[in-house]
């Protein structure tokens, strides 16, 4: 068994300047053939955006000394360093990863709702952020091979697809993005998914019709998947719980496949406070049991989550 | 620097080679955690509540961050003691750490019939009790709130095993002193303390409470103080060993329980959020040994300075 020199790096208080600090591993493990790291990571940028509904947005870019394989749909648990309140860390998407020659980039894109977010808000360049990850598990491109994949995303949401685009691109997968949101600004990183599918695979619905169609991301959806035939798409989506609810009964109706991936309040994130509970379809009397977003998580297929009417 | 002599500490007869465990529904069932510390450093490991059937737990939301703590509802969601003993312990029992179920019911009978069950079970070192559990066959008081009541439950869960038995103590009732009496009294070998406080949170938006179950149990540091008290009041009540809980996350937290009258402490909340907060608090102890040139840290057990008599 490894030993776990942790001790080597975990620096107790607070009163050490980053510069003296080797942040970096704190312990690891194999879990199969993943690396689950606790380690300090070091902002390089936190630019925040206000869209014209008001709504506030982070964009978090921050630098490790490891180098952990990341797939997409996984998530990390933060926090700012030593911040005693709020408690917990929070639970964020990977958006965006960049091997680098010494460690690895990460990016998050979160929205500024309560006093989690507010605290990562507050991060400046050179800061220091508890980062637990990557946890969860990924989405499974294997369907995906021999036909179109569509992407939903509501809000921040989109930041957990964005690896995926970018794998069933790699992968030669035709993929075609419907993103919404309540105004233009509320649809977070939808330039970079222009660049990366081609304006015309990035559709857009927005509530105030500031950006593409008017209404809901779910009816441009709908209206695609009536138009074409042969064989069906597979359907990515992440976002908002309503959103995910009328993505799976539009993917119901239409026999597509779907992956969901959840979002959820969480503690821990590895699958030992067992706060992000989620109706799991199950053979017992009830119909349904209580899986972990975080660990049978958080991509779920969309025919085994069971909907409370 | 190595888990010397120093810490090592003798409660309800089982030998740990530190007093740090990791308390019950914050750990899963051990391994959860192995994927991030290491269980061979441990003290022990307070499993998650085991029933004698498994338990599917509550609606969400579960849980809900409150200032310096959280509030969960989980609803005591568990695999069952049957699957622990099958699919948990064979694998918990190769880390050199004590292993204490976390036993619950609805009933006297139900914490018997999971006893029994665990009882199949080998590398157990011992049970703790969580007797914040409505009673349903005695109008729903939870069995913590009632000297008799809790004291039934112990001397029945005695009676159906040879292995030591710690009970849990909720910090939700008047006198906590005279609860603790009546469980030494029925038999109990240590008592841990304090499970969670009833708390409750609302979201003024919606006007709604913030979780599912309406209440749920206050945990993390905001509960410390309340559970010190408990631990400094129930050490003078009773001669059985302590194990102190409420809101510990750092070396000082411990060492405070400790001075209070506790022999060992256990982890909870700040695993979540410091997944080595256990790891760093065995470092911490020894360190301070060292430097207060203690022996061993069963000298600072209830050694608490105090200028009047009580």
């Amino acid at each position: 068994m490894r030993r776990f020199n942790f001790r080597a790096y975990r620096v107790p208080g607070t009163n050490f300047p980053a510069a003296e600090l080797d942040y970096g591993l704190l312990a690891d493990r194999l879990r199969g053939d993943r690396l689950l790291i606790d380690a300090i990571a070091i902002v390089e940028r936190n630019q925040l955006n206000q869209s014209a509904s008001g709504r506030r947005y982070g964009e978090l870019r921050l630098k490790m000394t490891n180098r952990v394989e990341v797939r997409p749909g996984q998530f990390a648990m933060l926090k700012p360093h030593a911040d005693f309140e709020p408690l917990l860390r929070r639970a964020m998407a990977y958006y965006r990863c960049e091997d680098l020659a010494d460690g690895l980039r990460v990016e998050f894109i979160y929205q500024i709702l309560g006093r989690g977010t507010q605290s990562l808000s507050r991060l400046r360049p050179g800061d220091m952020v508890d980062l637990l990850g990557p946890l969860g598990n990924t989405y499974d491109t294997q369907p995906a091979r021999g036909r179109r994949a569509l992407l939903v995303a509501g809000g921040v949401g989109s930041a957990a697809l964005y690896m995926l685009a970018e794998n069933l691109r790699s992968e030669g997968v035709e993929t075609r993005l419907f993103i919404g949101g309540a105004s233009a600004g509320d649809l977070p990183g939808v330039d970079r998914f222009e660049e990366l599918l081609g304006a015309e695979n990035v559709i857009c619905a927005t509530i105030d019709g500031t950006r593409g169609t008017e209404g809901f991301v779910t009816e441009p959806l709908q209206d695609h998947l009536r138009s074409i035939e042969a064989r069906g798409p597979i359907i990515y989506a992440c976002g908002p719980d309503p959103m995910l609810h009328r993505v799976a009964q539009i993917a119901e109706k239409s026999e597509t496949t779907t992956q969901l991936s959840l979002e959820s309040p969480m503690a821990c994130g590895f699958g030992i406070c067992v706060g992000c509970a989620v109706a799991i379809k199950s053979d017992c009397p009830e119909g349904f049991v209580y899986g972990k977003v975080c660990t049978d998580g958080p991509v779920f297929r969309s025919e085994d989550l069971y909907w409370a009417e | 620097m190595t888990d010397g002599a120093v810490l090592h500490i003798e409660v309800a007869g089982i030998g740990f080679q530190n007093p740090v465990l990791t308390a019950s529904g914050t750990c899963g069932y051990g391994l959860d955690m192995a994927e991030l510390i290491d269980l061979n450093r441990l003290g022990g490991v307070c499993t998650k509540g085991l029933s004698a059937r498994p338990m599917r737990g509550n609606a969400p939301w579960r849980i809900v961050e409150t200032h310096g703590g959280m509030l969960n509802a989980i609803g005591l969601q568990n695999i069952g003691a049957r699957a622990f003993i099958e699919d948990k312990l064979p694998r918990l029992r190769r880390y050199n750490t004590r292993i204490i179920p976390n036993v619950f019911g609805y009933t006297v009978d139900e914490y018997i019939e999971a006893v029994r069950i665990l009882e199949d079970g080998d590398g157990i070192h011992g049970y703790e009790l969580n007797i914040s559990c409505p009673n349903v066959k005695a109008g729903g008081e939870s069995f913590a709130n009632d000297a008799h009541q809790a004291a039934e439950v112990t001397e029945a869960v005695k009676n159906a095993t040879r292995r030591p038995v710690m009970v849990k103590l909720s910090p939700n009732v008047t006198d906590i002193a005279a609860i603790a009496r009546a469980v030494e009294s029925a038999g109990a070998d240590a008592l841990s303390l304090v499970n969670t406080a009833v708390g409750m949170s609302i979201d003024v938006e919606t006007r709604r409470p913030r979780l599912a179950n309406i209440t749920g149990g206050l945990s993390g540091p905001a509960i410390k103080p309340i559970a010190v008290r408990c631990v400094f009041q129930v050490a003078r009540a009773v001669k059985i060993p302590l194990v102190g809980i409420g809101g510990i996350a750092t070396t000082e937290d411990a060492l405070e329980f400790i001075i209070a009258g506790a022999s060992a402490v256990q982890v909870g909340t700040a695993s979540f959020y410091d997944p080595q907060a256990a790891m760093k608090i065995v470092d911490g102890l020894e360190a301070y040994c060292l430097r207060k040139g203690l022996d061993s840290i069963r000298d600072l057990v209830g050694a608490v300075r105090l200028d009047q008599d009580l």
